[in-house]
Order: C-alpha cells, then sequence, then structure tokens
C-alpha cells in the first residue's frame, strides 16, 4: 500500500489546474487587457513594436497575391492593351481641352482670391501609397497601406484619391499605416454642398459602403445628386476635394431631422494606390493664423 | 496512437495564423473561416496535455495583435472556446462524426457570437446573417478532419 500512494500517476491523469481555473484567470486576463487597451491607451507602444516584428510576415503572406498581379500583367493581351491605349488617348484629348483653359482660370481665380484677401490655398505636399490589403475586422472600414512612420505618415493625415476623400490615417507604425475609411461609423468629415454652400458633418454608414449626413432640420435645401465638397474647417482635410454625392433623402413628419444617404464619390473600395497628404494639419493652422494675423496688423495701416 | 510533438502544434497554429495574415478581400474576407480556431479546437481535442486554454489565450493575443483590434477580443473568445473543448474533451473523442461535427459548429459559432458580443458593446452596428457564415465554411473544412485520416483521437481508420 505504501509503495502505491508514492507512485506518480501517469502522465494521462495529469492535466494541471483545472479548465475552470483556468477559463477564470484567463478571462479576467483578457478583460484587464482590453479594459487598459480602450480607457488608457497605455499599449500603443506594445501594438507599434508588434507590428514591426510582424511586417516581414505580412509581407510573405501577401507575395502571392502580388507575384498573381504582376504576372497577369505581364501577360495582359495586345487587344487589351491597345483598347487601353485608345481609351487614354480619348481621355487626354478630353482633358487637353479642360487643360487649355486652366492657365487662364488660374490667374483668374488668384487674383479674385487676392481682391477677396482670402488666404491662398496651400500646395499640400503628397506621398503615393500602395494598398496592401482592406482590414481583416468585417465590422470596421480600413485599408492597410505600404508606407509608415519612417516615411512621415503620422496619424491624422488625410488620404485621397484622384476623386476625392478616401479617409484618414489613424495608426502609423513604422512601415505600414492604418488608413480609416470615410465610410466607417468613427469617421466625420466637415463637408459643405457644392450648390449652396450648406455646411454639415459626414458621417461613416458602417456597413453599405454609404455615409449619413445627420442632425440636419426636414426642410434643409439638398437635392439628390449635390456634391459635398470638404470645408476645411477642422485643418485635417484640405477644403474643396469631392466627398459623396447624395442618393436618397428621406423626410419623415414624425421626426425633425432629414434622414440623407450619401455615395462616396472616391473609390474606397476599388482602389491600388492613394495620396497621403503629409502636410501636418497643425502646421497648415498655425500658417493660416499667423498670415491671418499679419494682415490684421497691416489692415489699420491701410485704412 | 503516435506521440504528438509540441513543435507538429506550433506549425499548424502557424499555418493557420499565415492563412489568417493573406490579403483576404471581398467574398473571401465574408466566407473565410477561422483558421487559427479550427485547428486550435483539433489539438485542444486531440492533445489537451500539449495544446491548453492558455495555447489558445495566446494565439487570440497574436490575432488581437496583427488585426489592429482591440486587445483581448479573440483572446476571450478563443479561452471560451477552448473551455467548452477541453471540458468535454474526453467525450468529444468519443463522438460519432455528426455528433463531432455539431460539436465543433457550436464551439464556432460560439467563438463568434463572443466576439460580437465584444464588439456591439464596443459601439458597432448589428451585422446581417452573413457574419455567421465563416462558422458554416469553418464547419465544412472540418468533414476533412472527419473524413481524413487525421482523426481527433489519433486512431488510424480501421
Amino acid at each position: 500500500m505504501a509503495t502505491l500512494q508514492h507512485q506518480e500517476p501517469p502522465a494521462f491523469f495529469i492535466r494541471g489546474p483545472s479548465p475552470l481555473a483556468r477559463l477564470v484567470f484567463f478571462s479576467v486576463l483578457s478583460l484587464v487587457l482590453m479594459a487598459v487597451d480602450a480607457r488608457l491607451h497605455y499599449l500603443v507602444e506594445v501594438r507599434q513594436g508588434f507590428a514591426t516584428l510582424l511586417h516581414p510576415l505580412e509581407v510573405l503572406a501577401s507575395s502571392p497575391v502580388r507575384l498573381y498581379r504582376s504576372v497577369s500583367q505581364r501577360f495582359a493581351t495586345v487587344e487589351a492593351l491597345g483598347h487601353e491605349n485608345q481609351q487614354l488617348h480619348e481621355q487626354l484629348m478630353r482633358q487637353a481641352i479642360d487643360l487649355q483653359r486652366l492657365p487662364s482660370l488660374q490667374t483668374e481665380n488668384a487674383h479674385m482670391r487676392q481682391l477677396l484677401e482670402i488666404r491662398q490655398i496651400l500646395q499640400q505636399p503628397a506621398r503615393v501609397a500602395e494598398v496592401l490589403r482592406s482590414g481583416r475586422d468585417p465590422f470596421v472600414q480600413h485599408l492597410i497601406v505600404n508606407i509608415g512612420s519612417q516615411q512621415g505618415v503620422s496619424a491624422g493625415q488625410a488620404v485621397v484619391d484622384g476623386l476625392g476623400v478616401i479617409g484618414q490615417v489613424t495608426r502609423a507604425y513604422p512601415f505600414s499605416s492604418e488608413v480609416t475609411l470615410i465610410t466607417d461609423r468613427d469617421l466625420a468629415v466637415p463637408v459643405q454642398v457644392e450648390r449652396n454652400g450648406l455646411r454639415a458633418i459626414a458621417f461613416g454608414h458602417g456597413r453599405d459602403r454609404a455615409m449619413d449626413l445627420p442632425y440636419l432640420p426636414v426642410n434643409v435645401d439638398i437635392r439628390e445628386g449635390d456634391r459635398l465638397v470638404t470645408s476645411g474647417i477642422d485643418g485635417t482635410y484640405p477644403a474643396g476635394l469631392a466627398v459623396a454625392t447624395i442618393t436618397r433623402i428621406e423626410r419623415n413628419v414624425d421626426s425633425p431631422f432629414a434622414r440623407i444617404v450619401c455615395k462616396p464619390v472616391a473609390g474606397t473600395d476599388r482602389h491600388r494606390q492613394v495620396l497621403i497628404l503629409t502636410a501636418e494639419p497643425s502646421d497648415a493652422m498655425e500658417e493660416t493664423s499667423a498670415h491671418k494675423n499679419k494682415e490684421s496688423s497691416h489692415a489699420p495701416h491701410q485704412r | 496512437m503516435r506521440p504528438i510533438s509540441a513543435s507538429q502544434i506550433t506549425l499548424t497554429l502557424l499555418a493557420g495564423f499565415m492563412i489568417y495574415l493573406l490579403p483576404w478581400d471581398g467574398v473571401g474576407m465574408l466566407l473565410r473561416p477561422d483558421f487559427v480556431l479550427l485547428a486550435l479546437i483539433y489539438w485542444l481535442i486531440r492533445a489537451p496535455h500539449l495544446c491548453n486554454i492558455g495555447t489558445a489565450w495566446l494565439m487570440g493575443m497574436l490575432m488581437d495583435l496583427s488585426g489592429g483590434d482591440l486587445f483581448g477580443q479573440h483572446a476571450l473568445a478563443y479561452v471560451l472556446v477552448a473551455f467548452f473543448a477541453v471540458f468535454y474533451q474526453r467525450r468529444a473523442t468519443l463522438f460519432n462524426r455528426w455528433q463531432q461535427a455539431s460539436f465543433v459548429f457550436m464551439l464556432l459559432v460560439l467563438g463568434q457570437i463572443v466576439l460580437l458580443v465584444l464588439k456591439l458593446f464596443n459601439g458597432a452596428s448589428l451585422p446581417g446573417w452573413s457574419y455567421f457564415l465563416p462558422s458554416v465554411v469553418g464547419i465544412l473544412l472540418w468533414q476533412l478532419v472527419i473524413y481524413s485520416k487525421i482523426r481527433v483521437t489519433g486512431e488510424q481508420e480501421a
């Protein structure tokens, strides 16, 4: 009997702490981490460090798709290329006509701005970024692009394409950055109706690749097909970039607000290359205010 | 029964993670099953002395870190799934194929529901029923486990 008691139990029965104990321990750990991450924002550095570590793996994972793209580009047929060439020629012709008018319009515009004593629109430097993939979380609308804080990208910068605003950089990792699209629920863009200058704020809808214009009264002067452009009030987006077009307006008698749905102009889900406007929004704001101060100090002398 | 080495488990889990890292898009994104969770469930039932709730938690943290989500979401979901998998592990090895498939399906759906609840607390809007498609695809993939020779009991087909 005595020898039996001292025997080790066979490995089959060794299971360490009970499943319930482990469950409680790891659940509490997860919940604490969640609370710390959501409320205290201590873990930003941890996340960035890990993203750097993970970067080679991500590059490796996206390499098959890149290979496929490059191969399919190489084997594009002559027909397709000819078709594309023709299209581009037509586009060039159309744009050349516009371009001829551009210098005169530019000088006229500059002149009028001077007359109105409005600041010159800042020429924002922009960087081309390639979209690596869309975000993995189906609940948020993210893009991951291939340049990061090492290339001068920082959180808060605006992201645009040839057609209009796409979104905003929300996290900059060393070699990649996360862009939140304007269709995300958490992103708001200050906009202006191009037709009448009415200011509003557009919120992402979260699903359906759409945006909402909430908190506008029922009798607001907005029509279907109106174009929304950035108003430039926030200092993040330069003024005058196309954001969306109004697709639907519902006016209910029982609600004081109109329900306005709009569709982003930019290809939020189509493009492989995007532009990141790398000028610091705060710099732009300071410059403007400095400019204004100077003007106001000059003003009394002129009078 | 062939003994299972820890490196085997690590390799499978890392392979699942690499598949998760592929640039999924569009329909693929909608249908993408949770490969890491599938691999975890397999090892939790097959080798609970090597792959336990702690392993599930670690993999969940890895997912959270790579996805840029709130820390601990996947970790909590995986821990809960792992608990049920381990709790019923001895019975699961005796299940027939339909019982086993439904057991795994319930585990996959449980994982998704936990994630959904956490996201809803965080202010996300309610997704449609298509949200559960990854679990359906996941259980279809699980048929591979059932009909191939890599059975959860580790026994070769008689």
